[in-house]
Order: structure tokens, then sequence, then C-alpha cells
């Protein structure tokens, strides 16, 4: 931080910068720099980008997680395709440098906003849609091996959490079992600075995630939590970072297994291999992220039969359903184990999809009473 | 392009009427045998009794019954013959006397679908007694038994033409020609007799009548109401005939401007049948250089001729025969030919036989003679090409080439070719106040016959994309609309890009006279086709005319134009004219490619550069956000480093990996190349001429 820009200095009120915020600071002075040599020297501007493909990635079967790979794109300032992107990404860091020199936190679309703006002498934006300047932040974050986090960034808030535990979140102590029926929303950023964990109140023994929030309400409101003395989650969907990283936290250090309760389809065991090892995309987070003990206990392509479920609550598949879960049988993650293979293609043998609300049809608790605690208890799930 | 498949299906479909005709009369005297063969009882008819019908076949009997060969297949058709071939040959008669053409066409509606055609010219005239033989008798001339570069060729056209007239309206052909001004004006109304092959005179009790000069000639061409502009010598010959007017493609209007490219030194008046006047006037004051007669090669000759000759020829030696009766042989080259087929070189000419006329036709083929002496050929010039294209087809890049002269069978020919590419398109270079002017003074009633009529190359097929993207409807009248309408069009022309898809178009020429059918059928559309464009930075998908806003001419000069049939739409595939032509094509195809791929280059360049300096300012600032660094003079290095990016980029390497530099910035194309900005070209839009009356009213 030699350098520093003297009309911001001048006019905002300087802010102290933490130890991490300094790190990331001098990761993002010296792509400036860069710049700045390779300008001096006559040189054509380049950065280097670690690839998010599923070529770049590997799966780890020691740390039993999927981890990038060394490759990078590199992206030159004088290429025709690629000077767009190059503008976006020194672009972006300059917003980050901004949100650390100010203290400040922002969404990824206030960032989008920020830095959205027509360029000079053209027609033409910096950023046309929020997903542009979003593929751009996570291009930085892995360039600078940064965090979201760390570069003052946070999404959406996505998820809830409801059960015995006591959380202290930015000072507050919230005893999650007095969440009624709308539960703790689990923030973005669930990082220790933060969101602080304390073995000593949590009374849970185990954390049960399940896929949606419809789900989540129906587990909630039989206070199946209070019963089984739980944690019990939900993503909406395919979980958020923030959720991912605080099942990580949550098994890691207050020790909680984690159950996963997704539909019977291809996106659902998506969803689990995501909990378990880590996505594609983000596989440069997946140390920090990734639950490689987390089991899947339904739904499975048995339950038809072993539920005696009628044939009103089946969902067809479609050709992309049939493609997809072949895709994911043959992820090197997914190939070598034998229960779950079997378990593929016995939902292509059956041809059809079962999502988790078509318990309802037995009854409506059949899932809180009869299901899940069945499945528990004969210690029946998939690994 | 959608006017030329239409071109190419008629002329496709021309051939097959024709091949029906006959087919349809060959099996009827094959079934005769076959049946008399299945039952013996009685004859039909009896060898006597089929002399008594058998008998001469007159020319004109023969083409009044098979018209479709001179180009008289439908009214449409035959309107443009006529008119075709009255002009074809006025030209001939003024470039002949050496006097600088002018010529009139006036088509005037009669009753229903008949309309009567003029034509006048400002020729030497005709003599009384050969007015009749000319325009009434079929295959009567002076162009047939010479070779010489003229239009016409056999001495058919317009007393063809006069005989369709004829048999159509039962109207006589009308002449009055003049050859001083001082000397009476002779007039004729005649008729073929398609029987005999001979005229016959209606008026002045079959004598014709003389008009004599001065005012009361005048008088009395005002008093019997002949069709004359007044001129010291001419000739003008009036048919009426059943037709059918069209304008656009096959037109006689098409048909004129055609002749006014490849003929800058003529001037032409044209009134069409709705009374509006066309004047092309001549942009070249001098005539081109009278062609030369030639004696026949002895290459192109066939044996039948050969005997033919030596029969009719007077009493000579064969050594003097062959010396005087051919070109390129002299004394040595008879001997030559004389001992190869042992026949003596004293030998009277009269004396030899058939047999020896085979040997002495063998012997040619076996003997190198040197080729025809090819100075007898006039061709345009690569100059005046250019003038002519610039001057009617709207583009950005013409090129022409002339090839040097070449022989087929003996005969002369020489191959020119002018291209004209055209970048965007006439409707997207038009400003809206001249929209709305166009709009104003059109009288077409559509808003698509609008746009095909005012926009030179402009097909239906692009006018309706236009009139969708619009959002007009189909049949809405030009003048009536809305100023929002209108503003519409505008912005679609703007944006339409009317050359998507858009072919080639080729105009093809014979001895200066344009060929406006059976483009497939023709040794010119052919070569094209088999020419590889792409290499030129067209875009050509096999087998097909390439793609672009371009425009081929390609004419063929010649003593003796072989044409595929009598109504001369075609020419013929002799591989040394299709060899030359490509030669042709391909001399101007290199041009373009040149000028196109230079414009490519420039372009590409200053986009690259371009998009590089808007994204300079926004990495500048960004990084000086970041480290302070001083923003403009980060820019300032950048953008050397663009400028140097880009122009290393575009620098070629020689074999041994080092920068070639380019040689002079400027395009050096050759002279016969000829760029404009075709934003300001008057050729693209068709403007209609406001009548002088109607200036008169406003005054």
């Amino acid at each position: 931080m030699a350098k520093k820009r003297p009309v911001a200095t001048a006019r905002k009120p300087k802010v102290k910068l933490s130890p991490r915020d300094k790190k990331t600071m001098a990761r993002l002075t010296d792509v400036a720099d860069r710049v700045v040599r390779a300008a001096k020297a006559r040189r054509d501007p380049h950065v280097d980008i670690p690839s998010r493909t599923l070529s770049n990635v590997h799966y780890s079967a020691r740390k039993k997680i999927i981890e990038m790979g060394n490759n990078k794109n590199r992206r030159k300032l004088f290429d025709l395709s690629q000077a767009k992107a190059y503008m976006r990404t020194v672009l972006v860091s300059s917003g980050c440098k901004r949100l650390l020199d100010q203290g400040k936190t922002t969404s990824l679309r206030g960032m989008y906003y920020m830095l959205k703006h027509t360029i000079e002498g053209s027609r033409e934006n910096t950023f046309d849609t929020q997903n542009e300047s979003d593929t751009i932040i996570e291009d930085v974050e892995v360039m600078l091996g940064s965090l979201r986090e760390e570069l003052h960034l946070y999404a959406q808030k996505k998820g809830d959490l409801v059960g015995n535990i006591t959380i202290n979140d930015s000072g507050f102590d919230i005893d999650c079992s007095r969440m009624g029926s709308g539960g703790y929303g689990i923030p973005s950023i669930v990082e220790p600075e933060v969101i602080k964990l304390d073995r000593k109140k949590c009374h849970a023994k185990f954390v049960l995630h399940v896929e949606k929030d419809t789900v989540w309400q129906r587990f909630n409101e039989d206070r199946f939590w209070e019963k089984h003395n739980c944690i019990l989650t939900h993503g909406g969907g395919q979980p958020t970072r923030g959720i991912r990283r605080l099942l990580h936290r949550l098994h890691n250090e207050l020790k909680l297994p984690i159950y996963c309760v997704l539909d019977n389809d291809p996106w659902g065991y998506y969803i689990y291999s995501v909990i378990k090892q880590g996505s594609i995309n983000l596989a440069f987070e997946s140390q920090r992220m990734a639950v490689p003990e987390a089991k899947f206990l339904g739904l499975r392509s048995i339950d038809y039969d072993r539920c005696e479920l009628s044939d009103d609550v089946i969902l067809a598949m479609n050709d992309n359903d049939r493609k997809r879960a072949k895709q994911i049988a043959n992820y090197p993650w997914f190939a070598k184990k034998r229960p779950w293979q079997s378990e593929i293609q016995r939902m292509l043998k059956n041809d059809f999809k079962l999502e988790v609300e078509s318990l309802i049809s037995k009854d409506i608790s059949y899932v809180t009473e009869v299901y899940v605690p069945e499945r528990l208890s004969a210690r029946d799930w998939l690994d | 392009m959608a006017t030329t498949k239409r071109k190419k299906k008629r002329s496709a479909s021309e051939p097959a009427v024709g091949k029906k005709t006959k087919k349809k009369k060959r099996p009827a005297p094959r079934s005769k045998p076959s049946a008399s063969d299945a039952t013996p009882v009685k004859r039909r008819s009896t060898a006597q009794a089929m002399a008594a019908s058998q008998r001469d076949i007159s020319v004109s009997e023969f083409f009044a019954k098979n018209r479709h060969l001179l180009g008289f297949d439908n009214p449409r058709k035959a309107l443009l013959t006529t008119v075709k071939e009255a002009v074809d040959n006025s030209l001939d008669a003024c470039e002949e006397a050496g006097i600088l053409p002018e010529i009139w066409v006036h088509i005037e509606p009669t009753t229903g679908d008949r309309f009567k055609v003029g034509i006048q010219d400002n020729g030497p005239g005709i003599l009384k007694k050969q007015i009749p033989l000319i325009f009434g008798k079929l295959l009567y001339g002076s162009k047939f038994h010479r070779l010489r570069q003229s239009r016409g060729q056999q001495g058919i056209g317009i007393s063809a033409a006069g005989m369709y007239g004829v048999q159509t309206t039962g109207k006589p052909v009308k002449i009055i020609s003049k050859i001083s001004s001082r000397k009476p004006a002779h007039y004729y109304e005649i008729q073929i007799d398609t029987k005999k092959n001979q005229p016959k005179i209606l008026n002045g009790r079959g004598d014709g009548v003389d008009i004599p000069p001065g005012d009361k000639g005048a008088a009395y061409i005002e008093k019997h109401g002949i069709e004359w502009v007044e001129q010291p010598h001419g000739t003008r010959v009036t048919i009426e005939l059943q037709a059918k007017f069209i304008r656009g493609r096959g037109s006689v209007g098409e048909y004129l401007e055609q002749t006014a490219i490849a003929n800058p030194h003529v001037s032409l008046h044209y009134i069409d049948p709705d009374d509006y006047e066309y004047a092309y006037d001549r942009s070249a004051k001098s005539l081109p250089a009278e062609p030369k007669e030639i004696k026949p090669h002895p290459y192109g000759i066939e044996l039948g001729r050969l005997a033919q000759m030596l029969e009719e020829s007077e009493a000579m030696s064969a050594s003097e025969f062959f010396r005087t009766k051919f070109s390129r042989v002299t004394s040595t080259m008879a001997k030559r030919i004389c001992d190869g087929a042992k026949v003596s070189t004293r030998s009277n000419v009269r004396k030899l036989d058939r047999t020896h006329a085979d040997r002495l036709y063998q012997t040619i083929q076996q003997t190198k003679i040197s080729p025809p002496a090819t100075d007898c050929i006039c061709p345009i010039g690569e100059d005046l090409v250019l003038k002519g294209l610039h001057q009617v087809v709207p583009g950005e890049f013409y090129a022409a080439a002339t090839r040097p002269p070449s022989v087929y069978r003996g005969n002369p020919f020489q191959i020119e070719v002018g291209l004209a590419y055209g970048g965007s398109a006439p409707t997207q270079n038009v400003t809206e106040d001249l929209l709305l002017e166009l709009l104003e003074e059109t009288d077409t009633r559509t808003v698509r016959q609008f746009l095909i009529h005012t926009f030179n190359g402009l097909g239906g097929e692009a006018a309706d994309k236009l009139v969708k993207e619009a959002a007009l409807k189909t049949r809405q009248t030009p003048g009536k609309l809305q100023p929002k309408e209108r503003h519409r069009l505008y912005e679609a022309m703007k944006k339409v890009n009317v050359a998507e898809g858009q072919q080639m178009e080729v105009l093809r020429y014979a001895n200066r006279v344009p060929l406006q059918f059976q483009q497939s059928a023709c040794a010119v559309t052919q070569t094209v086709l088999g020419t590889n464009w792409r290499g030129y930075g067209l875009s050509q998908s096999r087998g097909a005319m390439p793609k672009g806003p371009v425009s081929l001419m390609v004419h063929i000069a010649s003593v003796w134009v072989p044409f595929t049939s009598e109504s001369k739409e075609a020419i013929a595939n002799y591989p040394e004219i299709q060899k030359e032509i490509r030669l042709g094509l391909q001399a101007v195809g290199r041009k373009l490619g040149m000028y196109l791929r230079r414009r490519l280059k420039v372009r590409q360049q200053s986009d690259r550069r371009e998009i590089f300096l808007r994204y300079l300012k926004e990495v500048s600032s960004a990084v000086s956000e970041i480290n302070g660094a001083k923003q403009k003079e980060l820019y300032e290095q950048l953008v050397k480093v663009a400028k140097r990016q880009t122009t290393e980029a575009d620098m070629k390497l020689d074999d041994r990996g080092r920068p070639i530099e380019d040689k002079g910035e400027e395009l050096n194309l050759g002279d016969n190349v000829l760029i404009v900005d075709p934003s300001t070209h008057k050729a693209a839009i068709n403007r209609v001429a406001l009548e002088p009356e109607e200036l008169e009213d406003d005054q």
C-alpha cells in the first residue's frame, strides 16, 4: 500500500485495514502495477486467470473433494476477443479496491451498479447485465486467490436455519431454537469475523439439510429439530456459498454430521455432490466448503416401491434429465461408487423423478414422522 | 435477384417448347410403315399420291411457321426482337457509312394488344429498288457473304419482323427512306408473300411513292400521316404488330439501355407506349474504328464450302485460287497445300473435282498456317467499357479488360470483360428528402413496383423484404402514403440489407448487341459459372452464380459470332472462346479481389484500433484508481502499444520471419479500373423526367 489514490484519502475518512484486507489490497495493487510496467515497457498487458471448467478440475480421492488444476487462461488487452473482458477485469479490481478503502461491503448487484456506465465515446456499456459482472467477479476471485468475502462482496441471502444452537452474528447472540416459523436467514458471509460458533452453545446432534423452503417449513412446523435434537437447514435449491460454508463450519468446528434430504432427480444428486465435494465452477473454494462426510438420506429411487407411492406423484423424465443423469454417473467422484451407480441406474430404469413433497400423498407429516426417522435409525443412506 | 432466376426459368423453358413441336411432327411418318406391317391389306397412300403433295418449302414459309427460331415466340419477345433487329440494322448502316448514329424508337399502342413500332435512323438511306427486297424478303442482305464484324449476319431479322407484323395484324410494313436532302424520299407499304418469299408492294400501284424534297414533300408527309422525323437522310420502318409491352427484365427499355452501355457513340431517343421519353446521349464523339472485311481463313472452311468455292470460282490456277480467296495463304503456303494434296499448283480449279477437294481439305487441316489477321475486329475498348458501365450500373468499383484477339475455327474474335462492384445498395444511400420527392413523382401503382423501378438492381425479393419491414400493405399506392408510413419506409430502406443473397448479374454482348435471353445456354454464363470466384473475394456455392452486388459485362466481337440459333440469343461453346472469356474474367476478378481484400484489411485494422482505443481509457482510469498511477500518462503509453500491436498484427512476414515493408499505401490496380463514391452515383436511382407540358403549366 505504498501508493494510494490521493484524492480518495483526502475526501473519505481513512479506514483502518485489517490484516486480511491488507493482503487483498496488495494483490490488487500488484495487478495494477503489472499494467503500468507493461505499458512502460511497451508490452501487451495481460492477466492469467485459472480456468474454471470441468477440464481444469480433478477429484482428489484422498481429500475427497474437487480441486482446481493449474490450467490458466491468459486474458490479453490487445486481443480483439478478450479486450472487453480484460477491461472488465481491471474495472472489477478497481471496484473492490474502492470497497476495501471505505471498509464497506456490497452485494454482487451493488458492484454491478458501481461499475456499470457507458464507455466514453461509444454507446457500449461496461456491463449490460448482472450476469456479466458476476462472472468477472468470480474471475477476479480466482485470479487474486482471494475469496469473495475478502473482496468485500456478498451475494443475495438464501436459505434458512433453525435448531438447537445459539449463534453469535455480528455480536448478537441468536438462539436458533426460538426463530418461530421463519427461521434464521443464513447470511452470505459466514466467516468467523461475522458469525461465531460456540461448541458449548450447541446442543444439536446433527444437521438435516433439505432441498428447499417448502420441505423445510414442513419439518419446522412439525418441530422435527426439537424432537430429534438437530439443526434444520435448507438452501433454496442449489445451496449458495454461505450455506455451504456454514455447513462446513458446523461439521468441522462443532463436529456435527450432515444429512441431506433432496429430490430424487439429477439436480438433487448434483446438489448433494456440490455439498459433499464442491462445485466445478468454484473448485478453488472446495477446501473450505466441501463436507466429504455428508450423507444422502433420500429420496431414493427405490422409494417408489419401498414407500408404496402412487403413480400420481411421479414426474416424467425428459431427455435433458436423462443426459444429465448419465453425466453425473460419469463424474469421477460417483464413478467408483457402486451404490451410487445402481441408484442412478435405478432412476434411469424407473424413468421418472420423485420430489420430496411426493411423500405428502402418504400423509402430510409422513416425511417428518416416518420417512426420515426410519432412515436415520436404520442408518440407511448413501455416502 | 429473383429477376435473374425468372430469366433463367424462361430461357430454360424456351427450348423445351421448340422440342415439343418437333416431336409432334415426327411420330406421324414413323407410324405409317408400322401400320402397314400390321395390316398388309391396303396402303393408305401411294408413292404417286404422296409425290403430288411434295413440293418446295420457301424460307419465308418455314420461318413463318417456326417464328420462335427468330425470337418471335411470344408477344412480349416479338416486340423486343422487332426493335432489336431494326436498331441493329440502323447501327450497322450508319457505322458502315461513317455517320454518328442517332436512333429514334417510338412504340405506340393502337388497339387492344397491338402496338405500332417505328424505328428511324440518320443512316445513308436505301436505294429505291432495294427497299422492298431488304424489308420484304427473307435472307436478303449484304452481311451474310462477307466476313466482317457487324451486328446483323443473316439478313433475316427485319423482314421476319415485318412478316410477323403482317401475320398478326394484317397491316403492311411502312418504310420511308431518304438518301439526300435534295433527292426525293421513297415511301413503301410492303407485305411479304410468304409462299414466294417475295415482297408485295401495296402503295403507288405496286411501285411505291416518291415524296419530293422540300416543303411539298413535308406537306405530303403531313397529309398522309406518314411518321418521319425530319432528317436530310435516313430510313424509318414502321411495323404494327401484336405484342405485349413490359418493363424491367427482357424489355425494350433494358435492351436500349444495354445498347447504350456498349455503344457510347450512339444517341438514342425512345418514347414508350406510356409516352415517357428516354434519351441516351452519346458520350463518345467519334465512331469506332471501321472493321475490315477479311477473306476466310483456310481453317475456318468446311469441305462442302471449299468444293463449292472451287466450283464457283472463275478459271484460275490452284495456287492463285488459294492466294486470292483466302487470308494468310502465300504462294509458298499454296504450293505446300497443293503438293500435299497431290494437285498441281498450275491446274485449273474448274477442273478439280470432289476427290481433289477432299484431299485439299485434309491437307489444309495438316498444314500449319498462321492465324488470321485480327485487326479486322473493333473492340469497344477498356476505357469506353468503364465509361459505359459507370454511366448505367451503380457501384463503387469498376474494372475492365480487353483480351488480345484470338481465333476459333479460323474466325478471329476478341473478348472484353467489364465488372462493376456496388458496395452498398442504392436504397441505403438515399436521403429522406430525396425519397419523399421520388414518392411524389412516381407513377407506379404499388410500393413494391415503385421500389423495383426506382432503384436499379433491386429485385422483387428485396422489394418484398423492404415492404414487409416497413409494415406497409402490399397494394398501397406510393403517392398516397401517410407521412408516418413514408418514414417507416425510409427506416426500412436504411435497415434492410438488400444485397443479402444478391447474385452476380451478367450482361452479355455480341458485336455490341446485348443478348437478353437463353442465359443458361450461353458460353458466357457457363464460363462465369465455371470460374472460381471465391479467390476474388466473392462467395459462391458450387455450380452457382457468385453472390454479391456485382454486375459483369462480357462482349464478344467477331467477324462471325457463333450463335446457338438464328434468334441470336446465346453464344455457342467453342473451347477457344470459353478460354478467352475465362482469361478475361480472371483479369477483372484479380482486380476485384485486390480491391476487396484491401478494403477488408483497412476496415479490420480500423475496427481493431477503435475497439482497443475505446477500452484503453477505462483500463487506464481503473488502474490509476487502484495504484495511483498517472492516468493520462498510462493512457498515452497504452495507446502507443495499441498502435504498435495493430500494425504488427497486420504486418506480413517473409519466409524468414522478417517483416515485409508494405510497398506503398496506395492500391495500384493499373489503368483500367475506376473507383467512385457510390453515395453520389446518379445512375443508382431512376428518376422520372417531368414532362415539358407540366413544367409549362407550373409557370
